[in-house]
Order: C-alpha cells, then structure tokens, then sequence
C-alpha cells in the first residue's frame, strides 16, 4: 500500500521533523504539509491524498475531524498527539478517525499503527461492557466470554476480552491459554504505554479474540489501582473495537469504578438459592442512579428452569423492572470451559449460545 | 465445655456459591445441638444469606454493634446485638450483616476484630465469609482457630482456584494444621477424582461432604437447618460428623465414601483436553 501523506501540525520545529520523517520513507509521498486545518481542508482534495496525519492536541483541530473523515471518505485519518491523551484519543475516534499515534513518529510507527486499527474494525468509538454480579457464582465468567465471542464473529472486528477478577480469574482456562503478560503488569505500564506497545499484553486467542488474563497470584490484585485498569480500558479501546470486563463480584473499589467507566453494565446472576432476586434488586439501585445520564444497564439471570417467557414475567415481577434476558442452563458448558474448549465446542445450535449471540447481535446492530 | 471456649471456625473458599453459608448455618446448628453456646457471625458484608437461609428478620445488625463499638467502647455489650435462632430445643446467636449494601463500607477491620473478641464467652463462634483474600476476611483467618476451608472439585478452573487458595494460605503462613480442607458435594457426577485433586494439593482432605442439592433447596426454603429439614440425609449426617470431629466426639473409623463406583469417568487426560471431544461426556 502507498499512501500519500498530507500533514496538520500547527508547531513549525515539529512539522519538518514530521515532513522529514515521511519523505524519507518510501511507503510514504508527502503530498502536502499544512499548519492551518482549515487550509488542509480546503485544498487537499486537489492532491488526491489517501492518508491525513493531524495534530490533535488542539481542540480545534479535533473539531474538524469529522469534516476531514466525511470529505475525504477513502482516506484514512490518524490524530498526532504529543503525549497519550485518552480522552482526545476517545474524540478522535468519535470522530470517524482511524486511531492517534505519538509525534514525532518514526515510519513503522504510522505503518504499525495503521495496520491495528485496521485489525480494530469500523471507525466508530469503542464499546466497553462491564459484567456485574452481586454475589458470584453467576455465570458471569461464561456469559462474558460467550458474548466476547459471539460479538467477534457476528461483527467480525476485533474484541477484548479483560479479566478484572483480579484474585481468581478463570479466563485463561476457559480457553486453554497461557499467556505471558496479565492484568498487573499492563496497569503497571500503561502510562509508559501507547496503544502499539499495549497490544503484546493481550493474547491472541484467534477468530477476533484477544485476552488481557488476570495475575497468577491474588495478592498481586492489590497492586491494581483502579484508575490504571480504566486508562487500560480506555487505551484498548483503540486496538478493539468492543472491550469486555469481568469483573469480581460484589461492590468494591475495582468493580465499582469500572463499572461506573463502561458504556454497558451487564447485571448477572444465577438462580440458586431463591436469595438472588433480591441480591439483584439492592444491587440495581446504584446502577439506577447511572442508567439516568445515558450508561446502559442489562440485567440477566441465568441458569433459568424453565426458560420461558412465563419465567421470565415471574422474575420481572419479583424484581420489580424489566429483565434484559434470561438464559437456560447449558451441561455441557461445564466440560467445554473446564476442558479450555470454548472456541472450539460451542454450538450455535446450544440454546445458551443462541440466547448470547442474539444479544451480541443486537449490540453489533447498534453500531456504535 | 470448659474445654471448648471462643474456639473461631472461619468458613472460607476461594470460589463463590460452595455452600459457605449452608455449612456454617450447619456447623452452628449441629454445634448447639451438642450443646455448646454458639454464635454464627456473617461477614458477607453486602450480600449475606444466613439471615435469609434461616427465615429471619433483625432489628439489628453489625453495623449497629460497630457504630456503638466505636462510640464506647467501655460500654459495649455484644449481646445487644445477636439474635436468636432456635428451634426444636435447639439455639444459637447470629449476628447480622449490614442492612444495606452502603453501610459495608462503614465497617473498617479493627473495629470487626473487638467485636468478634467480645464473643469470647461463647464455646464456638461461627464466621461465615466470603470468597476473597480481603482485608476483612484476612484478619477473620488471623484470628480463627480453624479454618474450614471449602470447595467443590466438580470444574477445573474450581479446582485451580482451590489450589491458589491453599497455596496463597500457606504462603501467608498459616500453619497447615489450621486449615480443614473439606470437599463439598464431593459424590456429585463430575470428571474430577477427589484423590488427583488431593495428589494436586499435596494434602488429604480433612472431611467430604456428599452432594444433596434436594435436601439444601428444602433447607433453604423452610428456613431451617438440614438436621430438622431434611434429618436424613447423607448431608446432615456428613453435618454431623464433622461436628463431631471439631468437637472431639469420636473418630470417624474412616472417611465417608467419596465417590460413587464405577462412575462413569473419563480419563484425566480428557479433561485436560487432550484427546476425544466433549461429545464423549453426554453418552458417558
């Protein structure tokens, strides 16, 4: 692939280190260099660019963003930002804009850059989904992990899966991997981090799957600032196009403040005891208090016997809101998750599966 | 009794929904019916069950008991904040969670500790936890004499969790002879065989609960312990006898048969996914 380059930068010094950069390289044909958005936006149209490198750590910049990304539809455009600015990284891709890199910028970075967000998928913001359960042992582990899948493969971009069940997570046996890097160490560096040299802590798990697995021992869950795991979040949000939470059970610092961060707050629990309703109903009125400036709140029950309408009406009433879904108890998922088959066994004609891909679908048919 | 005094069982698992509550509920009951004064203490600060398993309603709760901890100290009498369970001549104190889920967070470890130590005239006190290394339950272990330590072997990210758990333990350098391993549901079909998990842990189980998920939904429904539930059952005795071994009532002669055979099993192999497809284990 060539691209032909037209540069925004509104710093003189930095701007022909940039020019110099991209002449240099031969992928790259510098069509034309600009301080002024305005100017670029005007005139570029003439020099047939295919790729905009603009600086966004001016605000106004950022504003034009989607005139760049609606005028130049079969060009690309990455924001240059000097340091990484999660929330000018959310505005740009809001925008409609591939991703941002780190200025100045050597030619691999752009290249590599490129190459993920393409990975990524649409060129719309991320969707974080947190999973919830007041008490555990609710099938939220499975749950988040099915959907991760189905959401990959019904919108075919790329998904992350987090394990923030910090003291024993179960994702990474769920899938049978071992990965290098965890939870711990990605909160550790992530401001050293950008989103190319944040992608190695995730592993590939395949078909569209990444995981960020949890630490091997619980008490390095104590070395997990929750305000790092957000920037974590926020950062993934730009190597993947949904980023799935588990979080442990129960309110605590953790779980609560990513919670409160993601866009979708997934309430699970499972039918046991008989207790559980009522666990769900105290825990839903913190989520109500959010659900009334815009975050999504679902609520699920699982293993639900029968799981039939009529059910789900009793547990509605019980719960006294509408009930998001409920889902049938699957046998066999205890051998496929104990067994790290969940890419490989699951069947769509599983009435658990059927039940989360049409969730997944509706969420990929949201599009955004 | 004399011998038996302020004796703490911490009920402990690092996985949640392994019967914590059921066995402490359990304990308590069977330990009262010996005829030891009990206290049952739920420290699943924002979602306990003790209270709902058992069919009670309190007017107070820890978080009153901490709140007057806290004011004076001097005049704190714990009494005032324990409830009755009794039933068929059998009783025991309880001592409520938090009503709501925010008053947790008032509830700091220090204050846990004082309160938890003016319990000290009961025989045995009962904590019933929950499945995290946290401050709170952290202390709870410091201060128990013994830890019953809970799991069910039927799912191998279970059994891994369980493994972590002990090993993290005895990291933190609890003596091993505190620590109770107890397996429960330990009859219930399932591809994991309690002697690799034990093989696994390097050490026995101290005790095998059998599965009776009939018996403990009857349980929780009547809002009663098994022993008047569901009197017969394989559980309740199993309730029993390891009532029977923290009270030194007898030696059980050997361990209650854990595991049905010839169950059908499929090779260690299998579940480590190596070899046949799942398919196997339905027409197993």
């Amino acid at each position: 692939m060539h691209y032909r380059v037209v540069l925004v930068e509104h710093d003189p010094g930095m701007l022909s280190t940039l020019a110099g950069v991209i002449r240099a390289e031969p992928t790259f044909d510098l069509a034309a260099t600009y301080s002024d958005p305005q100017a670029a936006l005007g005139q570029s149209g003439v020099l047939r660019p295919n790729l905009f490198l603009i600086d966004v750590d001016d605000w106004a910049n950022l504003e034009l963003l989607p005139k760049f990304v609606s005028q130049f539809a079969k060009g690309q455009v990455l924001g240059l930002m000097e340091r990484w600015n999660a929330d000018k990284a959310e505005a740009v891709l809001a925008a409609g804009a591939r991703g941002s890199i780190l200025k100045p910028f050597q030619p691999h970075d752009v290249l590599d850059a490129l190459s993920l967000y393409e990975r990524r998928g649409h060129n719309l913001s991320a969707r974080t989904v947190a999973f919830f359960s007041p008490k555990g042992r609710s099938g939220s582990t499975t749950t988040a992990a099915v959907l991760a899948i189905e959401l990959a493969k019904k919108s075919g971009e790329a998904v992350a899966l987090i394990d923030a069940d910090l003291q024993f997570g179960d994702l990474a046996m769920f899938f049978d991997v071992v990965p290098t890097h965890n939870v711990v160490e990605a909160t550790h560096d992530v401001r050293l981090l950008t989103p190319a040299t944040l992608e190695p802590y995730f592993h590939e798990i395949g078909n569209g799957l990444w995981l960020l697995a949890g630490p091997n021992r619980p008490e390095h869950a104590e070395l997990v600032e929750a305000q790092r795991l957000i920037d974590v979040v926020r950062m993934a949000g730009s190597l993947f196009r949904y980023v799935i939470i588990d979080l442990p059970a129960g309110f605590n610092p953790i779980s609560l403040a990513l919670a409160e961060f993601a866009d979708t707050d997934i309430l699970i629990t499972m039918l046991n005891s008989g207790q559980e309703v009522y666990h769900m109903k105290r825990s839903i009125k913190l989520f109500n208090t959010w659900e009334t400036y815009g975050k999504k709140i679902y609520s699920l029950f699982s293993r639900v016997n029968p799981c039939t309408p009529e059910q789900q009406r009793k547990i509605e009433a019980e719960f006294g809101r509408e009930v998001t879904g409920i889902l049938p108890n699957e046998r066999r998922m205890t051998a496929i998750a104990g067994s790290g088959r969940l890419m490989q066994d699951l069947s769509d004609k599983m009435p658990l599966v059927s039940s989360i891909g049409s969730l997944a679908a509706d969420m990929v048919a949201a599009r955004r | 009794m004399e011998e038996h005094k302020n004796i703490i069982i911490a009920v402990f698992s690092t996985e949640a929904g392994c019967g914590k509550t059921v066995t402490a509920i359990n304990l308590a009951a069977g330990l009262a019916k010996e005829g030891y004064s009990v206290c049952l203490v739920d420290l699943d600060l924002q979602f306990g069950d003790v209270m709902g398993y058992l069919d009670m309603v309190s007017g107070v709760n820890l978080e009153d008991a901490h709140e007057a901890m806290q004011r004076h100290p001097d005049k704190f009498r714990v009494e005032d904040y324990l409830v009755e369970y009794s039933r068929g001549g059998i009783s025991f104190a309880v001592l409520p969670p938090p009503a709501e889920i925010q008053d947790a967070y008032l509830i700091d470890v220090a204050t846990t500790e004082a309160i938890i130590r003016e319990l000290a005239d009961f025989n045995f006190i009962i904590l019933d936890t929950t499945a995290v290394f946290s401050a709170l339950n952290l202390a709870m272990l410091d201060m128990a004499t013994v830890i019953c330590y809970l799991g069910v072997m039927d799912f191998l990210p279970a059994v891994k969790n369980y493994k972590v758990g002990y090993d993290t333990l005895i990291r933190f350098q609890y003596e091993e002879s505190k620590i109770s391993l107890i397996e429960n549901r330990s009859d219930s079909e399932k591809f994991i065989r309690s002697r690799d998990v034990e093989r696994l842990l390097g050490e026995k189980f101290y005790h095998r609960l059998p599965n009776d998920y009939p018996a403990v939904a009857k349980s929780i429904r009547l809002g009663q312990p098994l022993m008047f539930s569901s009197p017969l059952s394989p559980l309740t005795q199993s309730y029993w006898q390891l009532v029977g071994r923290y009270t030194n009532r007898y030696i059980p002669p050997k361990q209650p048969k854990a595991e049905k055979e010839p169950a059908p099993q499929l090779p260690f192999s299998w579940l480590m996914g190596i070899g046949s497809d799942w398919q196997l284990a339905g027409k197993a």
